[in-house]
């Protein structure tokens, strides 16, 4: 009896386990075929950090072909000893390169990339690489199309409030709203930028309430970063509030207030990170992803009419951050 | 700067936004209450909340039915609830561990079919708020009680009528005997394992509303993992009631207006930093759970499998 | 057969209740065999018999928690078939269990009400359940009120609510578990009162019990199983307590004598003003003062829960005193360890023997040496000698009797007299200066009783200073030299045993100090 109630729960939880670990099910198959895995905190689909990078394999494996370029992903790997004991396992399978897509996830891949000199290991956001000749580091400007943002969205806004959600005061996330907030001082000093942190990734409940407290607080224009801010979309579809999004295009969430998007194009690095690879060269070195390289792209939502001066102020930021004539410092 | 907190439509807005933010914690945790008053005790409210939100968003978003998909997230709570029955009821297995079992498979499930079923996060147009002639244009009530939509009124009438059922009621009068002493329960003809169905897939009917109650009526979104922690939040806000429905609601008000309090804070760019704001409602929770702690006394067979006999 | 009556209560009687050959198989055990069995209207029926007789089997199948394998039950003449409580409760069968099954947190009203029907439909009716209860009060002398909760009532309190309960649900035929096992003397004299009532009103009752001067008190007839067979059915007039025993153990009985205290002026533990905390908080011991000389036994009675598991725990170093001091043999060993305490030659036979007298998933060698593992001869540089092991506790199982299939069987598998019997020879063999007994015979049949009895009264003649915690005022009167009464934690008195009636002690365990005068 009793050993029937645990094997029952013991069940249970592997089912249970296995169907939340399931990921990416293509199979490695022969030698020549560059392989590459990844593991994620989020959802493939999660249309922010992770789509982003999802994305950007399925752009290299539609342009290398699929008999050339395969890659496997392990998804909501918001559990970091997971996520480490999935590198491990896809470092041991032999893969050419394996991206650990999550600053999280660093001090576990500075353990168990001198394990797999053979093999290539890269992580981000971020510039460090241990020092380690087998990891690749990369980060995304993402302050510079930041700031693009924040001059459209000074001009657009006619109450002169700003909000912006965010997750956790850091990284990425931290980033991109510095940038915004200095587009908005830089274009209307009188403009004022209040941000809410909400202390989680995943509390879509709590952005979208972020939303409802900009919007009482008199904000006309919005913007957020990480996954849970579909909520704040929502809210802002909801009161006819304009949004900016980041790291992967929103405009499908709501097509009618959605401005512009800072999309993240990860294959702009990726693609050298390959080639390096491919000659011989396993790590060191640290990337970024920005306006002038073509990493970071501003993508606009054509269903959205934007006036001819706010379109010309945002292609001179763009042009004046890429001549170095606009400093965006982090 | 602190005044500025002290303004109409900030107060308005923390009301209401507490208001709004409690629904999801009241039907989770009148469930919880009721399922625990029995005796047991369900820890997979969270695996629950997630499947039902999954569920009344996928119908919703392909039928454009938003009662059908309120019905098969309860249906779907339901069979949840049935089977945590199950397992804790027929093979007495041991609650909390069975409870997380039941979260994991939930938090799994609900990733895999919006990975399979939809794909990508999408909105669908949900519950909206109801105009109520004359109430909603009151001044400051109004926008705060009057303006919400239906399964947030659904809430608050919930826990009157889960106060009324397990005062006023034989029913109510079974399930605590159940929870406090199945052995006298079923000393007099009370069938403990029925009553204990009974609460116990209520319990996850309830978990799955509340689930709906999120992706259809507040965000009108699923996104993976959406309850982030709702669902144990619950749990411990039927501890701090007191397993008292009342008392219930008043720790998943405060809670929540806490929460809108500190967007509020952060918003109005009062000098705290966020880290701390963030975890304000956590804080003042936990300190009224101590100094309310002393009086509550958790059902005695609460966890506690019951085998005639002993 | 003479006219059915109907009772007080508005139901109808029962007037005869019979029990034909049944039989009740566990695997491996005949718990029931072709016992007959029955009671009529208006006499108290006792059925006597030890632990494991199969009484309480018996009545489980009467009240339809268990289903026999063979025989018959019949009320009035007509064969009933009753498959649980609720056909019980049906036929007029009311049962009131030995631990109550009431709901703590509920009222008095609430727990009547319980699993009825309501005259509302849905909605509870507790106010004509409340006016209900007053009636069968009124009727039979059971004072209680119907919206009191009945954790703030006391014992003999509950057991009323039990009795309405079951009046309530029209009991005509009541079996009484052990009612009086948690009473106070005078406790137990008011509900002999409530049983006569409601015989002379026309009920049946059943009487479980093992105080043989209650059975001879109460009931008129008696009916003694024994290894699930029925021994015997006898009118109570003429019965004696000795012939009663033999009957329930199958031989007979020693006498137990109390020799002469040896008069002595040695103390060997003293309490001081002792106080302590009970686990929840609360005060559980107050001021406790006494002392206990070698070759006597003070025995400490009360009703259960008014400190006594705290009190050996104190002296036993288990629990931390708050205040006050405690001395054992003039040394003050006020806040030392069980180990320290244990080195002073302080024996322990605790209250929950499975608990905390043995580790029953230890063989009984292993339990047999629990104290001395670490020592010699047992151990010898951190390795057990097993040979030595094994040679005492083979001489320990001898001399105390201990029905065991082997050294390495493991105790849980024992029964509960030897497992005690195991405790006793552990702590007696040491020879121990002060012992301390808390509830020595709970729920042991009446020849391992009469072994504990004897051991402690051998202890007494070795000038052992014994202290004796027991909620049984009988084995309390029988073993004392003096007796103190503890209630809410207090000593209320302490009364030489020759001076003491078993009155003046249970107004004491009640907390009426005034008589205490002495």
């Amino acid at each position: 009896m009793f050993s029937n109630k645990i094997k029952m729960i013991l069940l249970l939880v592997l089912v249970a386990l296995l169907i939340s670990a399931c990921g990416g099910t293509e199979e490695a198959a022969t030698p020549e075929v560059f392989k590459v895995a990844v593991v994620m905190p989020s959802a493939i689909n999660d249309l922010a950090f992770s789509q982003s990078m999802y994305d950007a394999l399925l752009g290299i494996q539609t342009e290398m072909g699929a008999e050339n370029f395969e890659f496997v992903y392990s998804e909501s790997m918001f559990v970091v000893d997971d996520a480490a004991a999935a590198i491990r396992d896809y470092a041991s399978q032999g893969y050419n390169l394996i991206i650990a897509h999550g600053s999280q996830y660093g001090s576990s891949l500075q353990e168990i990339a001198p394990d797999f000199p053979e093999t290539s290991f890269a992580w981000g956001t971020t510039v460090d690489t241990f020092g380690l000749p087998n990891v690749f580091a990369y980060e995304a400007r993402s302050e510079e199309g930041g700031y693009v943002m924040g001059v459209m969205a000074a001009m657009l806004s006619e109450s002169g409030i700003i909000g912006v959600v965010g997750p956790i005061e850091t990284g990425d996330a931290k980033l991109y709203v510095d940038g915004f907030a200095a587009g908005v001082a830089a274009t209307n000093d009188a403009a004022q930028v209040n941000s809410n942190w909400i202390g989680s990734f995943s509390d879509v409940a709590l952005a979208s309430e972020a939303a409802q407290t900009h919007i009482g607080a008199g904000a006309d224009v919005m913007t957020g970063t990480a996954q849970m801010v579909v909520g704040a979309v929502g809210v802002a579809e909801e009161n006819g509030v304009l949004w900016f999004g980041t790291q992967s295009s929103q405009t499908s969430l709501a097509p009618s207030i959605v401005v512009a998007n800072q999309v993240y194009r990860w294959e702009v690095v990726l693609n050298e990170m390959i080639e390096l690879i491919k000659g011989g060269t396993y790590g060191g070195q640290s990337f970024l992803i920005t306006l002038e390289n073509g990493g970071l792209v501003i993508d606009y939502n054509p269903a959205f009419t934007l006036p001819a001066e706010v379109t010309e102020a945002a292609g001179a930021a763009i042009d004046g951050i890429i001549d170095g004539s606009i400093k965006v410092t982090p | 700067m602190i005044d500025q907190l002290f303004t109409e439509a900030v107060l308005v807005g923390i009301l209401a936004s507490g208001i709004r933010l409690a629904t999801p914690y009241l039907y989770a945790s009148i469930g919880e209450t009721l399922s625990q008053r029995s005796g047991v005790l369900n820890l997979g409210v969270e695996g629950q909340m997630l499947l039902g939100a999954f569920t009344a968003f996928y119908i919703t978003f392909t039928t454009g039915n938003l009662w059908l998909g309120v019905l098969a997230a309860m249906f779907v709570g339901l069979l949840m609830g049935l089977a945590m029955a199950f397992v804790t009821i027929n093979l007495q297995a041991e609650q909390g561990i069975s409870g997380i079992g039941f979260y994991l498979f939930g938090l799994g499930m609900s990733d895999l079919l919006f990975q399979k079923m939809l794909g990508t996060v999408a909105t669908v147009s949900g519950f909206r708020p109801i105009h109520i002639p004359w109430l909603s244009d009151l001044p400051i009530i109004g926008k705060i009680l009057f303006s919400q939509n239906i399964l947030v009124y659904g809430a608050y009438l919930l826990v009157a009528v889960t106060w009324f059922v397990l005062n006023k009621t034989t029913l109510g009068l079974k399930i605590k005997a159940v929870g406090e002493s199945p052995q006298a329960a079923d000393s007099l003809g009370v069938s403990v394992s029925r009553i204990r169905y009974l609460t116990v897939s209520v319990g996850g009917m309830l978990s799955g509303l509340a689930g709906a109650s999120l992706s259809i009526a507040l965000l009108n979104v699923f996104q993976q993992n959406m309850t982030s922690g709702l669902g144990f939040i619950a749990v411990a806000l039927v501890y701090f009631g007191g397993w008292r429905p009342f008392a219930v609601m008043g720790g998943a008000l405060l809670f929540s207006m806490v929460n809108s309090l500190q967007l509020w804070v952060q918003v109005l760019n009062i000098p705290i930093p966020s880290d701390f704001a963030v975890m304000m409602p956590y804080v003042l929770t936990i300190i009224a759970l101590v100094i309310t702690v002393q009086r509550v006394r958790p059902p005695s067979a609460l966890t506690k499998p019951f085998e005639r006999g002993h | 057969m003479t006219e059915k009556k109907t009772l007080p209560s508005g139901h109808s009687q029962i007037l005869q209740m019979e029990m034909h050959g049944i039989t009740k198989r566990f695997p491996g055990v005949v718990a029931n065999f072709k016992v007959d069995f029955d009671v009529r209207a208006g006499e108290v029926h006792a059925l006597l018999g030890e632990n494991g007789a199969g009484k309480s089997t018996l009545m489980k199948v009467l009240y339809g928690m268990y289903q026999p394998d063979e025989g018959q039950i019949k009320l009035d003449g007509t064969p009933v078939t009753i498959h649980s409580p609720v056909d019980s409760i049906k036929q007029g069968i009311g049962m009131i269990h030995q631990h109550f099954m009431l709901v703590e947190s509920l009222t008095v009203a609430e727990n009547v009400a319980l699993g009825m029907p309501s005259t509302r439909g849905p909605l509870t009716d507790l106010k004509k359940v409340s006016a209900r209860i007053y009636e069968l009060a009124e009727i039979y002398g059971l004072r209680v009120d119907p919206d009191a909760y009945v954790w703030q009532l006391a014992v003999g309190q509950q057991q009323r609510v039990e009795i309405i309960k079951a009046l309530y649900r029209g009991a005509a035929l009541l079996i009484l578990d052990e009612p009086t096992a948690v009473l106070t003397p005078q406790e137990v004299d008011e509900f002999f009162v409530t049983m006569r009532q409601m015989v002379t009103d026309g009920h049946a009752l059943i009487f479980i019990s093992h105080k043989l001067h209650e059975v001879l008190d109460i009931s008129n007839r008696v009916s003694v199983l024994r290894d699930g067979e029925m021994i015997g059915t006898i009118p109570t007039q003429g019965a004696t307590k000795t012939q009663l025993a033999e009957m329930m153990v199958g031989r007979p009985l020693g006498e137990i004598k109390i020799r002469q205290q040896s008069k002595t002026s040695q103390t060997r533990l003293v309490l001081q003003d002792v106080c302590s905390q009970s686990d929840r908080g609360t005060p559980a011991l107050k001021n406790v003062s006494f002392e206990v000389c070698a070759g006597e036994i003070l025995g400490v009675a009360g009703v259960s829960g008014n400190g006594q598991k705290e009190l050996a725990e104190v002296i036993t170093g288990m629990r931390p005193v708050t205040s006050g001091k405690i001395i054992l043999d003039t040394q003050d060993v006020t806040g030392k360890s069980p180990k320290v305490l244990m080195g002073r030659s302080l024996s322990y036979i605790p209250e929950e023997r499975m608990r905390d007298g043995m580790i029953k998933e230890f063989t009984v060698a292993e339990n047999l040496i629990l104290r001395e593992h670490d020592q010699m001869p047992f151990s010898r540089r951190g390795f057990l000698d097993l040979k030595a092991i094994s040679e005492h506790s083979e001489g320990l199982i001898q001399d105390y009797n201990v029905k065991t299939p082997s050294l390495e069987t493991t105790v849980k598998s024992l029964s509960g007299g030897n497992i005690q019997k195991l405790v006793l020879a552990r702590e007696i063999s040491r020879r121990p200066h002060t012992l301390i007994a808390a509830q020595p015979t709970r729920g042991l049949d009446i020849g391992a009783t009469e072994y504990v009895h004897h051991r402690l009264l051998e202890q007494r003649e070795a000038g052992t200073a014994t202290l004796l915690i027991s909620e049984d005022l009988d084995e309390i009167m029988a073993l004392s030299d003096r007796i103190a009464v503890i209630f809410e934690g207090e000593i209320m008195g302490v009364v030489p045993r020759d001076q003491a009636t078993a009155e003046q002690i249970g107004l004491l365990m009640a907390g009426v100090a005034e008589t205490a005068a002495k």
